[in-house]
């Protein structure tokens, strides 16, 4: 035992120390200190003497005879010092401090004795109290007031000068004083389970520190779904992300500030269109057809699950859609089925469970947040520049002109050509003769374009933000507003959100409390239809880099095409399209929530809630004729090729949810919360779309009453869930802890005879380190194992599907139409949710006198009775139907590692996360072995096998380059394959190439996902770097069908992998590329196969305290870089995770891939924050 | 403990009434237990079937449209003789065009087996439902009707089929998947005999044109359904060539007779005088057509047709400031020098004068018969003009053919004449006498070029294997075109179909 005997003249009173607003119903876990008030003198300890006899008792029960012989008393967490030890002593007349050395001797135990106060706790949590009562004389007299976040006073704060020995303790009130001999002194407040905090003194003279709980302290509370429970009780699986930092970054989006967080919850920014959402797959994808996204619920609110539709957007809006990050106070993610099935039928793909921020005591806290920089693309694409396009044009056009005829040399001039082709003067073929401007210098007037540059720009953003919050004893409040404009990476794509919250509550009575809860929002984005297949990116990387015309001019209003260009597309320049063209989402959304609180007896607690979630949507779009299709189209029908739409949604959600809680403390031992409860969930939509039809009579009004003619329609669906949901928590002692939950859910989705379904749960914790045996283990603070079990569903599949549906199938008689109505699918009536069970184990554990911490979790999660659409005979009509059946597997481990690294002025921390999953397919539909998911472009690539991951890459693998003697040796080929042409397996070994010989060749979901967060601070600077990244996945990316394919026509533009293109036996290039001219066409194989591993520095951010600096504003300022280095084997796009078009053509099996994404944003952003 | 049974009974009475508030019914779709309830329900029933005929379902390709002369268009027409559809590049034509052997996922195939099904099951569905709620159809003979109409459509379907593939499952109801996945395919015969089972009963009941309603033209009559059984008997009676395909070796041309002879007798149908007419978007429902996939613009859903542009080439349609992604599908020089000099219909049916593009010059020859360069709809997905399946000189024609084949006829009157007839018509002078069979295909092959017949006149015709193997052998100059064999005859069924339940279905031969 370390001795650390100090004293100090101030007299003490410390309390009772609690957070209410955050322990509710777990109160009890928290009595952390006894409550004492001793007065007295300053030597008392030291004159005081004692004599105990006392055999095989517990400590506490001797500290319970010191207290009794004499006027000390004693503070300690019996979670931290264990008292329950039992002990022999026998001493006459020691003092104090030797019957304590006795005592705890061989133990890590600080006991700390303030006159009559004697503080016992791990010796870590006090070595920064250097007090000594031979202080120095002193000139300046500091006062202040420490609270915690809600306002409370902290009695028992340590106060130390930095570098000495000289310190105090506030008092009851929180209040505190010190002498400072020098302004440039440093002091540090110090509390068990609160952060440390270190201020400058200057010319200050009253100092009031505001303390927060330590993320890894004992007292962290997360919610947990219907209620909260103290972090280190937790059971079940589960991830959080304390919000703090969301502010000192900047982000714009919720789930932007997620990425590369927590460890199992896979964020993808799959769309760099701004404003829209991020796809989030926690612990993998367990569903074929049904979505893999989250249940998301803010405040106990829990919103319309959606998935992103066939093409990888939320096209009726995420659920995270202008909320304010800067409103969050805590994100957690329930993994396991046992924390989350409390939400059944629509937890099995987790639970992202969000908190916003909530008024605490004290001083009305006024915030401004203002910060401002730039956004620009984080790449470009490597293509064929203008030299190298010419080069492999002039081979291409050569080639077909040899081809075409018997006599025709690569030699021939255009003019000579013009003369066999018998064209007559000013006629070209395009295909057979070149454009002699080529090789003139300066191309001849011709105009060398890099497209990429022309429409890449350098994007300002903008975000204001002002938030005023306080309590006291009736309400608690916390307003909000904000204003984010970003300008993105592309001409004509923006994003501007408003948004304001605010969160009241009221304590109407003692038992009575009554809150309201509004966030009100309007974003405007737009976008001129920039990502996916034939959108203006994919022109962008298509388009030829040599033009006739100047970049803005290149087909569009009295221009013409490049003769060049026009073989197989007819491309007008992108960068004027995107200036002319609107696409304009608004959306107005309006998260209500309302409750009351009620109190009936001690512990005993009804809670009603009502909640509104309503979202208005409408999207604007026109494209003016001026800038569409062909220049003689444009002079012939003027205003014909004009198109404009208007698409509405509401979406609306209304929740009610009942609940009853108990909580009770017997014994001081037994913990019991229990919580019981009853919700009404239905959710509605509504959608209109107006379009164009036939052209706008008035090509310059944009709004439909120009239009030559409308088409429209409107829509509805709804559905109902209807739950009954019941949990039990039961903790012994602190060292078992029992979960227990059911919840049984009716959806109008399903099936009359199988509506309901039961998703019960179980967890069970223990906390070794609480166990006798574990006193002596010095190494480890804290440790608890963990196993789980659980149910959980997924309802995710259409409204109605159960239900056999008619569609509008109409013909035509003698020209007037003739409705018709057909059946639509083969419906099954006892259609039911997908099940997911999870088995979970896990630890946590903190050593190194908590400076290292670390969870770990390893689980098996089998969904079964998937919601499949199987295949069946077309003789019933259509391809398949949807039912439950087949199996898929998530089997992996997680672990989380927080470690302070250096905690002295120099603070140093580091998280990191690492997470693996594997995916598997273990049943299809009946003995079925395989389901080639189809493909809406060329054969099909990708397949659900038995044993293999869900929706692996089989394609046919490219193994070189043919030979002239691979040719004479008959190795299989594809079609008219020649020499140069790329080399193909022939798995099958029948032969010749075909879809029989496709093979499985990877899988789109990584093995492993990881991040690495290094937090610095140093005075008042502070820093932070987050890398994170992903590898063993693959991306199979038909954005290469546009750029990379076997049998491109010249006038697309292709990777600069082309320059090691094969051009003969004596210069066959890299090996992986065949000769520009090849006319066997294209079979789907491994050259669009790229591994999906990156590497990225997702954020770093510097920021300095003001306060530092000027004492009179307390501030700060930081910059923050996002995305700015990475490195990726991605090259035949410019993002691994982009999804932004529907590859399958199908819906039943959705599969969204890259088509043309764009790259990740890369920003640089100055940030101001102060507070009042 | 009052207070807390109180809320708890609070609590529950959520969910009270539950079953009725999860019993939701669709807001914006009919279902089929409250639909077939009305004279009305059952129009637009029958409408959903014919619907079948003229859109079809869409496979994913976005190359390949669907509908019945879509299809013919790309199975018959571009397989055959008439067109040597080679391409630049993978199109989804190319296949079929050049005999590939993988073509069991081809988008063609695909929605030759798919829309054919999903139309016999359409009008199962009804036949059903007429069977349960058709009491409800006033007046009476319009339940008749209904029922001659969706069998006539069956049979029409299963007769496609046929043709295509061969062997098929026959299913006269709507099945359960568990039923389909145990009914394998059943020989051609049998197939055949549930076609003509249909076809007769739709013979006997459908009204005669007259009968309908103006806004009724363009569905299936009495003679519709006559001419159909006709053909139908002529097909069977075509060769076997060794494969399960649509010939039987049966002798019925004098079954094939006395239908073709009542068709020509009635007073409704006529033959046309000018060639042209036919075709014309203003003359439509002409006293030629005996059946039709009728069409029109300008509505939405589009019940427009999409086959006008098939043949014709993207550029083409661009020079009038359309654009459609097809490409040039060349008619073979074989075809080109057949024509006779002054022959209008090669005009007509075939561009051959070339034409410039954006200052490039195209000089292949495609088919447009259906398209006027200068009264194109702007939406190239919407061609108001219809598809005529059976028309007046067609019916002539098989009469021809009948005869020539030993059914009781004249030679002079009821062939040569015939003849003489058509090709007076197409422009052409003189007189042919003692035409052959031979000569009869040739004069089809002119005649109805982008009808889609040529196919299936080759293989009833018993010359699909020498005519195939001998133009291969002129035309091919790329060395395109694999070497034909008979099983090519037939299409393979789609891989899909096969991977259902391995066994359920055997592969056609050779593929």
């Amino acid at each position: 035992m370390k001795k650390n005997w100090k004293s100090i003249k101030e007299l003490l009173k410390v309390f009772y120390y609690s957070k209410p607003f955050l322990i509710m119903r777990i109160t009890v876990f928290l009595l952390l200190f006894s409550v004492i008030q001793v007065m007295g003198e300053n030597s008392y300890s030291q004159n005081t003497r004692l004599s105990l006899n006392l055999k095989d008792v517990s400590i506490e029960n001797v500290l319970d005879e010191i207290e009794s012989q004499s006027e000390f008393y004693f503070l300690f967490n019996q979670k931290l010092v264990n008292v329950d030890r039992k002990v022999d002593i026998n001493t006459k007349n020691k003092r104090i401090s030797d019957i304590l050395d006795d005592i705890f001797a061989g133990e890590d135990v600080n006991c700390l004795v303030i006159d009559r106060q004697i503080l016992l706790s791990p010796e870590y949590m006090t070595e920064a109290v250097n007090v000594t009562r031979d202080r120095q004389p002193q000139e300046i007299v500091v006062t202040g007031k420490v609270t915690d976040e809600d306002g409370n006073s902290i009695p028992g704060v340590n106060i130390v000068i930095k570098g000495t020995i000289t310190g105090t303790i506030t008092g009851a009130d929180g209040n505190y004083s010190i002498e400072v001999d020098d302004p440039n002194a440093t002091l540090v407040f110090s509390f068990v389970g609160m952060r440390s905090q270190e201020v400058v003194v200057g010319s200050q003279t009253t100092i009031n520190i505001e303390m927060a709980v330590d993320e890894i302290g004992i007292g962290e509370v997360v919610a947990v779904g219907y209620g909260t429970q103290r972090k280190r009780d937790v059971t079940g699986a589960m991830a959080s992300y304390s919000a703090d930092n969301i502010q000192e970054r900047g982000v714009i989006r919720v789930d932007q500030a997620l990425v590369g967080q927590m460890a199992g919850v896979q964020v993808k920014q799959t769309s760099g269109v701004l404003g829209s959402g991020f796809s989030i797959q926690v612990r993998g994808a367990g569903s074929i057809s049904a979505g893999n996204e989250p249940l998301y619920v803010i405040d106990g609110f829990p919103l319309a699950t959606t998935s992103p539709n066939a093409s990888g957007s939320f096209n009726v809006g995420n659920p995270l859609d202008n909320i304010n990050p800067s409103d969050i106070e805590s994100i957690q993610v329930l993994k396991d089925a046992a924390s989350a099935s409390i939400y059944g039928s629509r937890a099995a793909n987790g639970v992202v469970i969000i908190t916003t921020k909530q008024g605490k005591k004290g001083e009305p806290k006024i915030s401004l947040n203002i910060s401002s920089g730039f956004s620009e693309a984080s790449r470009k694409l490597e293509l064929l520049n203008t030299d190298q396009f010419i080069d492999r044009a002039t081979e291409m056009i050569n080639a077909m002109w040899v081809a075409s005829g018997s006599g025709r040399t690569s030699g021939q001039t255009t003019e000579e050509r013009r003369q066999i082709l018998g064209l007559g003067e000013g006629l070209v073929n395009t295909d057979y003769m070149l454009d002699d401007r080529w090789a003139q210098p300066g191309y001849g007037g011709l105009h060398a374009i890099d497209w990429q540059d022309e429409m890449f720009r350098k994007g300002l953003v903008q975000n204001y933000q002002i938030s005023a919050s306080g309590a006291n004893e009736k309400v608690k409040y916390y307003f909000s507003g904000n204003y984010s404009k970003q300008e993105g990476m592309i001409i004509n794509m923006d994003y501007t959100n408003y948004s304001a919250r605010a969160n009241v509550e009221v304590k109407a009575s003692n038992n009575l409390t009554l809150g309201i809860k509004l966030a009100p929002s309007f974003s405007i984005g737009n976008d001129p239809g920039i990502e996916g297949k034939n959108s203006l990116l994919h022109h962008i990387v298509s388009l030829s880099p040599i033009q006739e015309d100047l970049p803005e001019n290149v087909n569009v209003f009295d221009y013409h095409a490049y003769k060049w260009l026009i073989a197989t597309s007819q491309l007008n320049s992108p960068i004027t399209k995107s200036k002319y063209t609107i696409g304009q989402t608004k959306r107005i959304r309006t998260l209500a929530s309302i409750f009351a609180d009620y109190q009936i007896a001690e512990g005993l607690v009804f809670k009603i809630t009502a909640n509104l979630d309503n979202t208005d949507n409408n999207i604007k779009s026109y494209i003016p004729y001026t800038v569409m299709g062909t220049l003689t189209r444009r002079q012939l029908q003027p205003g014909v090729s004009t198109s404009g739409s208007f698409n509405t949604y509401r979406k609306q959600s209304f929740v009610n949810e009942n609940t009853l809680s108990y909580n009770k403390v017997i014994d001081d031992i037994h913990n019991l919360s229990v919580v019981t409860g009853a919700s009404y969930n239905s959710n509605k939509l509504e959608t209109a779309s107006l379009n164009s039809l036939n052209g706008f009579g008035n090509p310059v009004i944009n709004t439909l009453n120009a239009a030559s003619a409308i088409t429209g329609n409107t829509f509805e669906t709804k559905d109902v869930l209807i739950s009954f949901f019941g949990r039990a928590q039961y903790s012994f002692n602190d060292k078992y802890l029992i979960t227990s939950s059911i919840r049984r859910d009716g959806s109008s989705r399903f099936g009359t005879n199988t509506r309901y379904g039961w998703f019960p749960s179980a967890s069970v914790g223990w906390r070794v380190t609480n166990e006798n045996f574990m006193s002596n283990v010095k190494l480890i603070n804290d440790l608890k194992l963990r196993i789980s079990w659980g149910k959980s569903g997924n309802y995710n599949i259409g409204d109605y599907s159960s239900i056999p549906l008619l569609g509008t199938s109409n013909c035509t008689f003698n020209n007037a139409l003739a409705y018709g109505q057909v059946p639509i699918s083969i419906t099954n009536p006892n259609l039911s949710w997908e099940t997911s069970k999870t088995v979970d184990f896990g630890f946590d554990i903190s050593l190194l006198k908590n400076r290292i911490s670390a969870s770990f979790d390893y689980y098996n999660k089998l969904n079964q009775e998937l919601l499949l659409n199987v295949p069946i005979p077309r003789v019933t009509g259509f391809p398949s139907s949807l039912s439950n059946i087949g199996k898929v597997r998530n089997k992996g481990w997680e672990v989380e590692i927080v470690s302070h690294n250096m905690t002295s002025d120099f603070q140093w921390t580091t998280s990191l996360n690492l997470s693996h999953n594997a995916n598997k397919v273990v049943s299809l539909a009946g003995g079925q072995k395989q389901i080639l998911i189809p493909s809406k472009f060329d054969i099909s690539h990708s397949i659900l096998e038995v044993g293999q991951p869900m929706y692996s890459i089989n394609v046919v693998r490219q193994i070189g380059i043919l030979s002239k003697e691979d040719i004479a040796n008959n190795v299989a080929l594809y079609g008219n394959q020649k020499e140069g042409d790329p080399k193909y397996f022939d798995y099958n070994k029948d032969g010749m190439i075909d879809a029989n010989d496709r093979v499985i060749v990877g899988h789109p979901n990584p093995d492993y996902i990881w991040g690495v967060k290094n937090s610095f601070k140093y005075k008042g600077f502070d820093l932070e770097i987050l890398v994170q990244g992903q590898s063993g996945g693959s991306i199979y990316s038909l954005f290469g069908r546009s750029l990379n394919r076997t049998g491109m026509v010249f006038s697309d533009n292709t990777l600069a992998t082309y320059n090691d293109r094969w051009r003969s036996a004596e210069n066959p290039g890299a090996g992986e590329v065949g000769k520009a001219y090849s006319t066997f066409g294209r079979i789907k194989n491994t050259d669009w196969l790229w591994s999906s591993d990156y590497l990225r520095v997702r954020n770093i951010t510097l920021g300095y305290d003001l306060n530092t600096l000027l004492k009179s504003i307390n501030a700060r300022m930081y910059i923050t870089a996002e995305n700015f280095f990475g490195y990726d084997k991605y090259k035949g796009g410019y993002n691994p995770e982009a999804a932004n078009t529907d590859l399958s053509g199908n819906s039943l099996y959705p599969e969204a891939g890259d088509y043309g994404g764009l790259p990740l944003p890369r920003s640089l952003i100055l940030g101001l924050n102060i507070n009042f | 403990m009052k207070k807390i049974y109180t809320y708890i009974v609070i609590i529950l009475f959520i969910g009270s009434s539950c079953n009725e508030k999860l019993d939701l019914k669709p807001i914006s779709s009919a279902t089929t237990v409250t639909f077939y309830a009305t004279t009305n329900d059952f129009i637009q029933s029958i409408n959903g079937v014919y619907n079948s005929l003229q859109s079809g379902i869409k496979s994913s390709s976005p190359f390949a449209d669907a509908g019945y002369p879509d299809r013919q268009l790309g199975l018959s027409e571009i397989r055959s003789d008439n067109l040597y559809a080679v391409a630049d590049g993978p199109r989804v034509y190319e296949p079929i065009n050049n005999f590939h052997k993988t073509i069991s996922s081809n988008a063609y195939v695909e929605e030759a087996w798919n829309s054919n099904f999903n139309g016999i099951f359409r009008a199962n569905i009804l036949l059903d439902q007429l069977e349960k709620n058709g009491d409800v159809i006033a007046p009476d003979n319009l339940k008749t009707r209904i029922e001659a109409e969706a069998k006539f459509l069956r049979a029409f379907f299963y007769f496609d089929l046929v043709k295509w593939f061969g062997k098929l499952p026959i299913i006269t109801y709507p099945v359960s998947v568990d039923e389909a996945v145990n009914i394998p395919r059943s020989p051609v015969g049998d197939v055949y005999q549930l076609i003509i089972d249909d076809l007769k009963f739709a013979a006997d009941n459908l009204p005669q044109p007259e009968s309908y309603a103006v806004g009724d033209k363009g569905r299936a009559t009495k003679y519709a359904a006559k001419g159909m059984l006709a053909l139908v008997y002529m097909t069977r009676s075509g060769p076997t060539y060794d494969i399960e395909g649509p010939g039987l070796g049966l002798n019925e041309w004098n079954l094939a007779m006395p239908l073709l002879d009542e068709i020509i007798a009635n007073p409704n149908y006529a033959f046309g005088t000018s060639y042209n007419d036919i075709f014309s978007w203003s003359n439509e429902n002409n006293s030629e057509v005996i059946f039709d996939v009728q069409y029109a613009a300008g509505y939405d859903p589009v019940v427009g047709a999409t086959y006008p542009s098939l043949l014709a080439p993207v550029d083409f349609l661009r020079s009038a400031g359309k654009t459609k992604v097809y490409r040039i599908k060349r008619v073979s020089n074989d075809l080109l020098a057949r024509y006779e000099t002054g022959d209008t219909r090669k005009d007509f049916c075939i561009h051959q004068t070339g034409f410039v593009f954006n200052n490039v010059q195209e000089i292949g020859s495609f088919v447009k018969k259906y398209v006027d360069i200068t009264n194109i709809p702007n939406n190239n997905a919407d061609w108001p003009i219809n598809f005529i399946v059976l028309r007046y000189t067609d019916i002539l024609l098989l009469k021809a053919e009948c005869i020539l084949h030993g059914a009781p006829g004249s030679q002079a009157n009821d062939v040569d004449a015939v003849i003489n007839q058509v090709r007076q018509r197409a422009g052409l002078s003189g007189t042919k006498t003692n035409i052959t069979l031979s000569e009869l295909l040739d004069e089809r092959r002119k005649e109805f070029l982008g009808e889609g017949s040529r196919w299936h006149d080759l293989v009833r015709f018993g010359m699909v294997e020498s005519v195939m193997t001998s133009w291969i052998a002129s035309e091919d100059v790329l060395n395109q075109i694999r070497p034909f064999q008979k099983d090519y005859i037939l299409y393979p069924l789609p891989q899909a179909e096969l991977d259902v339940k391995v066994g359920l279905y055997e592969q056609n031969k050779g593929y």
